[in-house]
């Protein structure tokens, strides 16, 4: 039989990297990542604080020599040629990178220097995307003036002025409030449909992470599992249950031959149910009114799937 | 290629330099303040000192300070850069990281010249500026002293990572580096400790070079030939410069930056 005319030889992917290995001392900050991710894919990494995020963004970006392992940009080997592999690569970090003395249009400026852009490139683009992002009036305001959500989006435009063919971005929602956190996903999200440049984010708020093409969990620095956030999150279940209660051993008992296993968090516990139909739960609330000071059921998010699966549980229920 | 990157860098201490109007006005009043009082002051107690009369003989000394000054502040921005996350930005730019420093002592020698000209006006203007001034080698001298400078706060810069003990930095770099120098007395005049630390102090050939532009060609002021001058000056740049990249090149430099938030704790 022929296999059907995908050649990975001749479109290599985007970013792949191979056994990647950080040491800090005794610390193994990143153990053993192999990441393959295609052309055009918006690829989440998640995980929480100091799962390794951030230090494989470094060793993808050319900043941080791995231990062991090897990286490539498009067919562009990063320890060989880290100048040839930043030319092609974005990366907005973690914190800030943007001179707060100077205004929007002067960082910008400076930015597009630094990419060797003729000026009058430089200026038309960092338009457009101030447009994009609906920041037009602030053009020539301060960066000290800016909110944080704002100083967020610029140092995004920053981190694109070039038209790079993969962005990372690095945590690009921390410390914002809700609202700016969704606005930063709007501009991700319209950045993409302009440019269809692959993207690798990262963010320790994982239920935020469901537009990503495919996510990928991290913990201690190792993969724990990866998939596309819908079906993750199918495999979980329709639902889940949240219930309080103070006596939560005997409500466990009670409900865990209708519901199977759970996850227990303070004095909270998780279950997860798997029919669209509420009324067998509705059923079981009543049945165990006295024991249960607070019931609610939702939607399950990545962060579920991250919590069952750190807590060693099949996903199926 | 690399052109437009290290114009970046150039054009942002100019504009930065011109925006901090204090920074600006204490480069010139400091030196004319040294001038002046200090000037006047030791010129009375100890007359001429080789032959010309002390506040003259100050000139070149002011003007280096100027320049010793601008440019050590100018190059320590690069750990105010590094603090504040501006060199995030350069370190991810498609260059090799050498240029970065090559460009920020670059734009250190131009915030050191752009002061020292404007300096060299204002004394002109006071009638300090000797009619035997050698002006070919006076710009020469401009040049490649402010280059060393700039190599001094790099090196500085290189081996610091917070600016909180800038006021360590004055007192154990720029102020042994501006008094164990020529500029308040000559070289030779030193007692022999002082004389020996002033002869490894690359600035000192800074101040010698000044001399021999600004005091008349056959002046005894200066302590070294002009060629010493310029080779150690030029000498001392490159070394710089490579102790700087090869400090700046390994991963460690970036680590103030990339944990602020979950690195070890400091
Ligand atoms: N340069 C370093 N020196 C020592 N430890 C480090 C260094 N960089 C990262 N680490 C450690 O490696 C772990 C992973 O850090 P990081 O990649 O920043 O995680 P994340 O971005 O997921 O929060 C943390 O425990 C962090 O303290
Ligand atoms: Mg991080």
């Amino acid at each position: 039989m022929i296999a059907p005319a995908i050649d990975q030889t001749t479109t290599p992917a985007a970013i792949s990297a191979a056994g990647l290995v950080k040491r800090y001392g005794a610390l193994t900050a990143v153990d053993g990542l192999d990441l393959e991710i295609p052309a055009g894919q918006f690829f989440g990494l998640l995980g929480p604080n100091g799962s390794g995020k951030t230090t494989t963004i470094h060793m993808l970006a050319t900043l941080v020599r791995p231990s062991t392992g090897r990286v490539r940009i498009g067919d562009i080997d990063v320890s060989q040629h880290p100048v040839l592999a930043r030319r092609q690569i974005g990366l907005v970090f973690q914190e800030s990178a943007l001179d707060r003395t100077l205004t929007v249009r002067e960082n910008l400026r400076f930015a597009g220097w630094l990419y060797n852009l003729p000026a009058a490139v430089s200026e038309r683009r960092s338009a457009e995307l101030l447009e994009l992002f609906d920041m037009t009036d602030r053009r020539d305001k301060p960066v000290v003036t800016l909110s944080g959500g704002m100083r967020r989006a610029l140092d995004i435009v920053r981190g694109v002025l070039h038209e790079p063919r993969v962005l990372f971005l690095d945590e690009p929602t921390i410390g914002l409030d809700l609202p700016n956190r969704r606005r930063i996903w709007r501009f991700i999200e319209r950045l993409r449909a302009r440019t269809g440049m692959t993207v690798l984010l990262t963010t320790h708020y994982l239920e935020e992470a469901s537009p990503c093409d495919r996510v990928c969990f991290i913990r201690k620095g190792k993969l724990v599992d990866e998939g596309e956030p819908a079906a993750l999150v199918d495999k979980l279940g329709r639902h889940i249950l949240e219930v309080e209660a103070d006596d939560l051993d005997t409500l466990k008992a009670r409900l865990a031959p209708k519901l199977g296993d759970c996850l227990i968090d303070g004095d909270t516990a998780f279950f997860r149910h798997g029919e669209e139909d509420l009324s067998e739960l509705a059923q079981l609330q009543t049945d165990t009114a006295e024991l249960a000071t607070a019931w609610r059921v939702r939607r399950p998010n990545l962060n579920d799937v991250f919590m069952w699966i750190s807590a060693g549980k099949e996903l199926r229920a | 290629m690399i052109a437009r990157p290290i114009y970046a860098v150039l054009e942002r201490e100019v504009v930065r330099m011109l925006r901090q109007k204090t920074r600006l006005v204490s480069a010139m009043v400091r030196p004319l303040i040294w001038l002046l009082v200090i000037g006047t002051g030791f010129g009375t107690v100890i007359g001429e000192s080789r032959g010309i009369p002390y506040q003259s003989f100050l000139i070149p000394g002011v003007i280096g300070m100027t320049m010793l000054f601008g440019a050590m502040l100018a190059a320590l921005t690069t750990v105010y850069d590094k603090e504040s996350g501006v060199m995030r930005m350069m370190i991810i730019a498609p260059l090799p990281h050498f240029w970065i420093v090559i460009a920020k002592v670059l734009s250190a020698a131009l915030a050191a010249i752009l002061q020292a000209l404007l300096l060299i006006v204002l004394l002109a203007l006071l009638g300090f500026i000797s009619a035997e001034t050698d002006f070919a080698l006076l710009a020469l001298a401009l040049l490649i002293t402010s280059l060393a400078c700039a190599g001094i706060g790099m090196l500085t810069a290189s081996f610091t990572r917070t600016l909180d003990n800038f006021a360590a930095i004055m007192n154990f770099v720029i102020f042994p580096v501006f008094f164990l120098s020529g500029s308040l007395y000559p070289v030779q005049n030193l007692p022999e400790i002082l004389r020996w630390i002033a002869t490894i102090n690359p600035y000192t050939y800074g101040v010698d070079l000044l001399k021999h532009a600004m005091l008349g060609s056959t002046t005894m002021a200066a302590d070294f030939s002009r060629l010493t001058d310029i080779s150690v000056l030029i000498s001392f740049t490159l070394l710089a410069i490579a102790i700087s990249s090869w400090r700046f090149s390994r991963e460690t430099a970036y680590e103030p930056m990339i944990h602020r938030l979950t690195g070890p704790k400091r």
